[in-house]
């Protein structure tokens, strides 16, 4: 295909996407949306900081990244997960409808290469739904915030990532069923599954929480923690290339069933081998260092051979577990060469468990093994390489000086819920007159 | 033969909706595909151009385009826009002349969306002439044009078939179709009931002088 086609494409979807009433309502939404997070977030900010005259938290965990960052961003994800399947879904369903497909279908230009320019169009009205968060962090610098350019620009990549992957599943929708309505209740569906799935495998272990890695909110999760994770790039691209695929094979009508079912047989397949590579495979970008040991602990930790075997006598709901995933599992597993976690309670509530076992971590390198009930990250640590024969490094406090900041988000409520919704409104209108 | 279809059937849930049926059209020839409304013309054109997979049959020859009937594709936007995008897919421009002949130059700058009934289709006409291939398969190309639209189309499509083009239209006005078309394939309840040019048809129904409808009515 030449570029020129292509061109045509892209410039037709751009129209189509940008000059509907769907897009312009969805940027109208994300101007006040972002806004109100970002001013929220700020002076909760500025009260953990010690504004107001009260008792202000300790500077080192005062982060940028959690305390405005992510609950900013956070604002994003609502629009990924109510708003875009309904842009993303008419782009594809207002052409079945009109009969526009039925034209397209028969020009030189393959399907796969219609959606691809679908997917571009629509990446970039991600840029422009980027922009009040943009103007978010540009506010934020200017009253003085720090930010660190790699975990901005990590979750940023994240919320893309979930962008990209939502849209993909629309137009999967989109292809497959013929009315609008039906995708958008399919979309909102798998959403809704993912989230139970999400909770159902918390803490389980096994296939199941392999399975629930790889939802679109838990893909997002590591980024908000400031972790670069290969897997999730990987894995939502991939995801993103095989929903194509499919896409391909339900809006081409004019293939044979057979080539149609085969070809989603085998993107269902592929999508099962995927569950199957291996994972943990990521880069710690926190400034904090927040996803990792220190680096001592850490090399020792990766110069142990054997296999660590974790046995973990807690319930899922047991904040313990969550702590003890989040802090010491998280970084267990980038550390560690061969890692096994073994949750004995998964699936039960141990309300009413009289085990004496309950509250222990059982650790196995080896023919070695070693229990305690403690989930603190130093003390595991300890733990493992005591385990190891080792004799613990000596730990320093940690050098993060933390952010503090006592600004109030001045003029922030009238750029994002006055100037934005009447520049999206005039810049609509400018443009209705002129495209055709 | 530029075109051939043979044997195609359609089932859809233990309902027959085309049963064994074929024709043929020649170069620079206009075949009208006729018969009243549910009598299975747009389903031989879906079957024929691909979009009923499941259809039985065979389709051979050359590379054509099939126009379906009631289409408004990308109704927001402007109707020059439209006839530009679609020509660049086939790395053309838009086909001037069709558009002079169609009478669309007033319509350019509007929408698809805001068009009537008849100047949507004398867009969708212009958009099909722009794809260049060999044979058109039309399904109801005077549906919503007045008379003198509907002379100035069968002029356009004259002139394209003298031209080369190999035109099957599928009409439901009969008196249309008999002005147009050198060859018919009559449909009733998805069935082929005959074919052949006019007098082949009057032949067959043993009425001489009779109108296409008669000749219809009489085969039935």
């Amino acid at each position: 295909m030449r570029s020129s086609e292509f061109r045509a494409l892209l410039s037709k979807d751009c129209r189509e996407l940008f000059g509907s009433t769907a897009f312009t309502l969805l940027l109208l939404v994300a101007g006040p949306l972002t806004g109100m997070s970002f001013i929220a977030a700020m002076r909760a900010y500025a009260e953990a900081s010690g504004a107001g005259g009260g008792a202000a938290a300790l500077a080192s965990a005062l982060s940028p990244l959690d305390g405005l960052l992510v609950p900013t961003l956070g604002a994003l994800d609502l629009l990924i997960t109510f708003l875009v399947p309904f842009v993303a879904i008419r782009l594809v369903s207002d052409e079945k409808r009109s009969g526009a497909l039925t034209l397209l279908l028969q020009a030189p230009q393959s399907v796969a290469s219609q959606l691809v320019s679908k997917l571009v169009a629509l990446l970039s009205g991600w840029l422009l739904c980027l922009i009040p968060a943009f103007v978010a962090i540009a506010l934020w610098l200017g009253y003085g915030g720090h930010l660190a350019i790699g975990e901005t620009a990590n979750l940023l990549l994240g919320h893309t990532l979930r962008y990209l992957l939502t849209c993909c599943v629309a137009i999967v929708a989109a292809s497959l069923l013929d009315s609008a309505a039906s995708a958008a209740i399919a979309v909102l569906s798998f959403t809704i599954g993912t989230w139970a799935l999400d909770f159902f495998a918390a803490g389980r272990g096994g296939w199941i929480e392999r399975l629930a890695r790889y939802t679109p909110s838990a893909m997002l999760r590591p980024f908000e923690r400031g972790l670069l994770s290969l897997d999730s790039v990987v894995a939502s691209s991939v995801a993103a290339l095989l929903l194509l695929v499919l896409a391909a094979a339900f809006v081409n009508v004019r293939a044979p069933f057979r080539a149609r079912a085969a070809r989603a047989t085998v993107v269902i397949v592929a999508a099962i081998a995927l569950l199957f590579v291996p994972t943990n495979r990521s880069a710690d970008v926190s400034e904090d260092r927040r996803n990792s040991f220190p680096p001592a602990d850490e090399a020792l930790l990766h110069s142990i051979e054997q296999p660590l075997t974790i046995r973990m006598y807690l319930a899922a709901e047991d904040p313990r577990a969550n702590d003890y995933e989040r802090n010491v599992l998280t970084k267990l597993r980038r550390s560690v060469r061969e890692l096994r976690v073994d949750y004995p309670y998964a699936g039960q509530s141990a309300l009413f468990e009289n085990d004496d076992r309950y509250g222990t971590i059982v650790y196995e390198l080896g023919a070695k093994k070693a229990e305690s009930r403690s989930t603190t990250e130093e003390i595991v640590l300890d733990e493992l390489e005591t385990l190891a024969g080792r004799t613990p490094p000596a730990r320093g406090e940690s050098s993060y000086p933390g952010y503090p900041l006592r600004a109030s988000p001045r003029g922030a409520a009238v750029l994002f819920h006055a100037v934005w919704p009447l520049l999206i409104v005039i810049v609509r209108r400018l443009c209705s007159r002129r495209t055709g | 033969m530029t075109l051939r279809a043979e044997g195609i059937s359609v089932r859809r849930g233990g309902r027959v909706l085309l049963d064994d049926v074929s024709f043929a059209a020649n170069a620079g020839e206009i075949v009208g595909i006729i018969g009243p409304n549910g009598a299975g013309k747009t389903t031989l054109f879906e079957a024929v151009a691909g979009f009923l997979p499941d259809a039985a049959g065979k389709v051979e020859g050359a590379a054509f385009f099939y126009l379906p009937d009631g289409i408004r594709p990308w109704s927001e936007r402007r109707a020059g826009w439209v006839l530009d995008f679609f020509a660049r897919l086939f790395a053309r421009e838009r086909d001037h002349a069709a558009v002079a002949a169609l009478q669309l130059e007033h319509l350019l700058p509007q929408r698809i969306g805001s068009l009537s009934k008849g100047e949507a289709k004398r867009v969708a006409l212009a958009l099909a002439l722009s794809a260049p291939l060999p044979v058109l398969l039309l399904d109801e190309p005077f549906d919503g044009l007045d008379f003198r639209q509907t002379r100035g189309a069968m002029a356009l499509l004259r002139e394209r078939a003298n031209a080369g083009r190999t035109l099957v239209l599928s009409i439901h006005q009969l008196t249309d179709a008999a002005a147009i078309c050198s060859r018919f394939l009559l449909l009733d309840h998805g069935r082929a009931i005959a074919s052949g040019t006019l007098a082949e048809l009057r032949a067959r129904a043993g009425r001489c002088d009779a109108t296409l409808e008669e000749v219809f009515l009489a085969l039935e």
